[in-house]
């Protein structure tokens, strides 16, 4: 795919070139698979994980997902098809501080009409998944930011997704706390994709395949040496049993 | 049906949830719309008290024909020549039963003729029972309306008993009347009464003495001046035929019945209505501007948050409704508030307005008034909702994630 944009602005013409986010980027990810995205700011690894996410349609190709061509799709089906099939996990982990851990989990199914009592559920079991059984009252300004991205973590899981991306979800977390959350991530692979965008190198090597982007193109393609399942955790924050 | 309610009401907890993190901005806005929907209901309630007690004074002169020169509902021209004269002829006609007249004139007042103030006096031709005393009587006697004699050593006056307290006199005092300032034309008049009627009627203090008195003292008793002369028309008589008549008789002057009257006075005021309906009208549009304002910018404080909101499943519709239904909340919360404290303010008000210029009840909270009030509130929380709303979904967009491109 290809995804090209004009700074400046959506609604009005800047006379700017256009900005080349993607060019000529393809790959394939399947089912239980932890596959990395690394590169330098600017390199357009946020724009995969939107495109693959279908927050953006790219410019020119198609992202499919199962079997449904997003680039097709009208504004209203790609919005259920990332609901049925997309997790997404964010950097500043965007929770609303209003809420407590529980409500924040319990969002996503707010949209399929799922009763208050299913939601809350549905949400305790998630956030006992992530080893926050205790925090389900919390606000997210109470918790650490290992536990916020946990939250949001539990949150991507809520609606059962097929594939889950992250946008550097380590980038605002110490080392322990991130072997910690990655642990949870990785752990929640077996039964799904997971996509992650990081430019830290000890993130990476949690995952069962790298992609090296630079200036929008694909220019390094690793598959780990070791299978995922068989790497020890490192640091001694995580390594729960989930 | 039901995941369209278990949405709204899930967006109702999230709309509240979202109020009560910021309890300030929360509490500001509700302030805002307590104030515009205060401003109308306190104006409109001012509206419908002056029109009612307008009506009210108009009736309660029991005039239902009023003769006036052009200008004169000011009260400040006597501009009919003749008054006695044409009151004893209108008297004569089968269909009335009296017919006065009434003048109008700047006075200066005060038990001591060095130190009088500007007061104004109403000329009578009688004082009657709805003078309704609170101490002392009126004038004794009744000259023929033709011919009165104005007689220099039996001056009677009544006063507004606000002006009596201010001056410090009571029945049987003697005060000094002047039509100058310094009151070289001052003479004495002795109390034998007060009463307010007439100080609510022109919504000022006044005196009431002799219409002939008072045309002595302003030198105006050989051309026999007044401001109005108040018709009574007998039990069933056409009160309409009857101004139609008296205009053609007099053509040279108005001829109102006493709802023309208040018509005239209403439009003579044109001024003052306007200004009330224009503060009325900026509060709102002052209101609606400023919660509008108010939304765009909870919307956009809120952009990353509805954004990763719209990334992790929520519709337009639902986020709209998150912002829109804050709106809604703060313009309920402040309408209710505005339309509670409708009454106990406009209460204290007309005490205010009592103490100061006599009017009782001057402000009138009729259903009227809080249907009004309830109006505002709504429309204010409907344009809020629908800004936020429309702010929500515009900034709920890929755009302003972290990381973008």
């Amino acid at each position: 795919m290809t995804h090209e944009y004009t700074a400046g602005g959506r609604l009005r013409s800047t006379g700017r070139e256009p900005v080349r986010a993607l060019a000529d980027v393809s790959l394939s990810i399947s089912s239980g698979e932890v596959v990395g995205i690394r590169g330098p700011s600017g390199s357009g690894k946020s724009t995969v994980l939107h495109a693959i996410a279908g927050l953006l349609v790219p410019t020119d190709g198609s992202v499919e997902l199962f079997g449904a061509d997003l680039t097709d799709c009208a504004g209203r089906k790609r919005l259920r098809l990332r609901r049925q099939h997309v997790g997404i996990v964010f950097q500043h982990f965007h929770l609303l501080p209003s809420l407590s851990a529980r409500a924040n989990v319990a969002l996503p199914l707010v949209q399929l009409g799922q009763s208050k009592a299913t939601r809350r559920e549905r949400a305790t079991a998630l956030l006992e998944r992530v080893g926050l059984g205790d925090r389900l009252t919390h606000r997210p300004g109470e918790l650490s930011g290992g536990e916020r991205q946990r939250v949001a973590i539990a949150r991507s899981l809520s609606t059962d997704p097929d594939v889950i991306v992250a946008d550097e979800p380590t980038g605002e977390l110490d080392t322990a706390t991130s072997e910690s959350v990655l642990d949870v991530l990785t752990s929640v692979a077996d039964e799904r994709a997971v996509v992650l965008a990081s430019h830290d190198p000890t993130t990476l090597t949690r995952t069962d395949r790298t992609i090296t982007l630079c200036d929008g193109s694909i220019v390094k393609e690793t598959d780990q040496d070791e299978p995922r399942r068989a790497r020890p955790a490192v640091g001694g924050a995580g390594g729960e049993d989930l | 049906m039901i995941r369209w309610l278990v949405r709204a009401s899930a967006t109702v907890g999230l709309a509240k949830a979202q109020l009560r993190r910021s309890p300030g901005r929360t509490a500001l806005a509700v302030g805002a719309v307590t104030l515009a929907v205060l401003s109308v209901t306190l104006f409109a309630s001012l509206g419908v008290g002056v029109v009612s007690v307008g009506q009210d004074r108009v009736e309660d002169a029991e005039r239902d024909v009023w003769i006036t020169s052009d200008g004169a509902e000011a009260g400040v021209e006597n501009g009919i020549v003749g008054a006695h004269a044409i009151s004893a002829d209108v008297s004569e006609r089968e269909d009335v039963t009296r017919a006065a007249p009434i003048g109008l004139h700047t006075t200066y007042v005060g038990s001591d003729r060095d130190a009088l103030e500007p007061i104004t006096a109403v000329g009578v031709y009688e004082t009657h029972g709805g003078f309704d005393f609170e101490s002392g009587s009126g004038f004794e006697g009744s000259d023929e309306i033709a011919s009165p004699s104005a007689d220099p050593g039996a001056t009677d006056i009544v006063l507004d008993p606000a002006v009596a307290d201010d001056i410090g006199v009571s029945v049987g005092d003697t005060i000094y009347v002047s039509v100058d300032a310094n009151g070289e034309s001052a003479r004495a008049f002795t109390v034998v009464g007060t009463a307010d009627l007439y100080s609510q009627y022109l919504g000022s203090p006044t005196v009431t003495m002799r219409l002939a008195e008072l045309q002595a003292l302003a030198g105006s008793r050989g051309s026999d001046r007044a401001t109005f002369v108040t018709v009574d028309v007998t039990d069933g008589a056409d009160r309409a035929a009857l101004r139609d008549e008296l205009a053609a008789t007099y053509p040279q002057y108005d001829v109102r019945t006493s709802d023309d009257q208040f018509v005239a006075m209403v439009k003579d005021r044109a001024l003052v209505v306007t200004s009330g309906v224009a503060l009325v009208g900026l509060a709102v549009v002052g209101g609606i501007v400023l919660t509008a304002n108010l939304f765009v910018l909870v919307a956009y404080q809120q952009r990353r948050e509805l954004a990763a909101l719209r990334a992790i499943g929520l519709s337009r519709t639902v986020l709209s409704g998150l912002v829109g239904m804050q709106g809604l909340v703060i313009g309920a919360a402040g309408g209710g508030l505005a339309l509670v404290l409708t009454g106990p303010i406009a209460g204290r008000l007309n005490e205010l307005v009592a103490q100061v210029v006599g009017f009782e009840s001057l402000l009138q909270t009729t259903p009227a008034v809080y249907g009004l009030g309830a109006v505002v509130a709504v429309t204010i929380g409907a344009v809020a909702a629908f800004v936020g709303g429309w702010s929500a979904s515009r900034y709920a967009t890929v755009e302003q994630l972290d990381g973008y491109a």
